[in-house]
């Protein structure tokens, strides 16, 4: 059970930070800062406020999602490196604030938080999170989004407003990150800030980089094997951040576009694959 | 007819090069007019001033009958001035059809909250803007490429499809930037003919930046000539073509 649970957390945040890297093309490396708003803020409303499970969980959602507003308009103006390295120092300056808060626990973190989250909450938030994300993305408003990625100048001469585009990936992006922490939070009832740093953060961009920027499939993928490998090599702890390194190596030498790259995985591919191999010309029918 | 565009003393300088001076160009509603001049004379320089990417030093930008200095490009492509590229930008990897999809969001016909939920619009939206995309590409003989990745393209094809884009966002000022580079005298003719044809199937005031004199000289009915940022010449072809400046701008002196 457990690790269908944080299998289904980590689908959840590959997939939201797929849509500002992979289609957006905006290289975001705070995904941990927006998980940890998330989790602290529902975990505050379960403990010191009752509430319901439902509510928890869109406070933090909703707090992550104002958090990327107000990190992402000033950040997003940066390209490339600068936005990566803003990113990373802001997520940290959000797991320092929140360690220096009493209120939140400080360093010792928040314990005894209701476990609310089960297979089903885990299972149907990753629903969710999939569904939105892929009908916002097969819309003219997720074709802007990509075509910020594609040539961010053309973009703006035809119209697109890439600022906007920008922050709305953004702040989705950190919205659904808000939900992947509220559901660990109330999953492994304990959370703390060092739990939320960069390593976090890179953990998730390594899903989106193994999977393919710009595929949802690829990182639902890459998210189920690599919770997978975490797990098996849980009893391994420093061997695993060696064999993780090497498989990301391994998949910037042979496959730089990540396992699907942008192609989506569906029975159309497959039928498609199949015709090729079957030397059948049909795309010219 | 009433003016479009015009251009009161426009001038841009980066540091000390003045790129282009006192430019005060007049476009009338359905003009096709060509930008001509050396390399380097700031004809794309005056591209980019009119669609924002540039902010002036000096002068103003009318467009139907309001300042556009200070707007964003987007604001500028909402406004109805849209361009394509010298050197093409192209959405590479997408499909030809989302190239010209992308182009048809300014006038999307659902929001945000219609296509997550999958609700209203959405469905009937996506399918006109589809359909008239497919109708551009038509016109614009790609429509047997729809699918195909833009970056794919022949070069000639990848032009076509930069005016096709441009195009989608219902321009009232269609800046071509060098349509014809790359392309072979046959295509050079047939793009003669199709964007005599934009004209008025679209309604559409054109300017364009042309290297390619028997394209400038047959299409367009007014030429503005540069010469190191600075307007030389102005007038119909055959005026431009027998004017002293201009041969030697082009020609050096003495020729």
């Amino acid at each position: 059970m457990l690790n269908l649970i944080i299998i289904a957390i980590n689908i959840i945040l590959a997939v939201s930070l797929n849509l500002v890297v992979g289609f957006t093309g905006q290289f975001s490396i705070g995904h941990a800062g927006f998980m940890a708003l998330g989790a602290y803020a529902s975990a505050i409303m379960s403990l010191n406020f009752n509430a319901p499970f439902i509510v928890s969980l869109l406070v933090g959602a909703i707090v992550a999602g104002i958090g990327g507003i107000i990190i992402g308009i000033p950040t997003l103006r940066l390209r490339g490196d600068y936005l990566a390295i803003a990113t990373l120092g802001l997520a940290e300056i959000i797991r320092g604030v929140i360690t220096n808060i009493d209120y939140l626990g400080g360093a010792y973190g928040l314990m005894g938080i209701p476990q609310r989250t089960n297979w089903l909450w885990a299972f149907g938030c990753m629903l969710v999170t999939v569904l939105v994300i892929k009908n916002f993305i097969q819309s003219s408003h997720g074709r802007a989004c990509i075509s910020v990625r594609e040539n961010e100048i053309a973009a703006e001469a035809m119209g697109i407003n890439t600022t906007k585009y920008k922050v709305i990936a953004f702040t989705m992006g950190s919205f659904f990150a808000g939900i992947g922490g509220a559901l660990l939070a109330h999953y492994i009832t304990f959370i703390e800030p060092n739990a939320f740093n960069f390593l976090k953060s890179f953990d998730i961009l390594v899903m989106v980089v193994l999977g393919g920027q710009g595929s949802l499939t690829g990182s639902v993928v890459a998210a189920i094997v690599l919770t997978l490998i975490s797990t098996f090599l849980q009893s391994l702890a420093e061997l695993r951040l060696i064999i993780y390194a090497i498989i990301l190596i391994l998949v910037m030498l042979f496959r730089p576009q990540g396992l699907l790259g942008t192609h989506e995985l569906s029975f159309k591919l497959l039928q498609r694959k199949r015709g090729v191999s079957h030397g059948s010309h049909s795309a010219d029918a | 007819m009433a003016a479009i565009l015009q251009t009161h003393s426009l001038g841009i300088s980066f540091g000390g090069l003045k790129a282009v001076q006192d430019l005060n160009l007049t476009l009338n509603e359905g003009d096709l007019v060509g930008l001509i001049g050396p390399n380097g004379a700031g004809k794309t320089t005056v591209f980019n001033l009119l669609t924002g990417i540039y902010l002036p030093t000096t002068g103003d930008i009318i467009f139907k009958g309001e300042s556009i200095v200070g707007l964003k490009p987007y604001q500028i492509a909402a406004k109805g001035i849209t361009r394509t590229f010298q050197n093409i930008r192209l959405f590479g990897e997408l499909s030809v059809l989302e190239n010209v999809l992308i182009a048809r969001h300014l006038h999307v016909p659902y929001n945000m909250m219609h296509a997550i939920f999958r609700v209203g619009k959405f469905y009937q939206g996506e399918k006109e803007m589809r359909d008239e995309a497919y109708e551009l590409l038509k016109i614009m003989n790609l429509a047997h490429k729809a699918e195909e990745k833009a970056k794919n393209l022949p070069y000639g094809e990848q032009r076509r499809l930069e005016i096709a884009r441009a195009l989608a966002t219902h321009p009232s000022l269609l800046l071509l930037d060098e349509p014809a580079a790359g392309m072979n005298p046959r295509e050079t003719t047939e793009l003669m003919e199709l964007i005599g044809f934009i004209r008025s199937k679209f309604n559409v005031t054109i300017l364009l930046i042309e290297h390619d004199m028997h394209l400038v000289m047959n299409i367009c009915e007014q030429i503005y000539v540069l010469d190191y940022g600075v307007n030389i010449a102005h007038g119909t072809p055959e005026e431009i073509k027998n004017n002293p400046r201009v041969i030697e701008a082009y020609l050096g002196e003495g020729a």
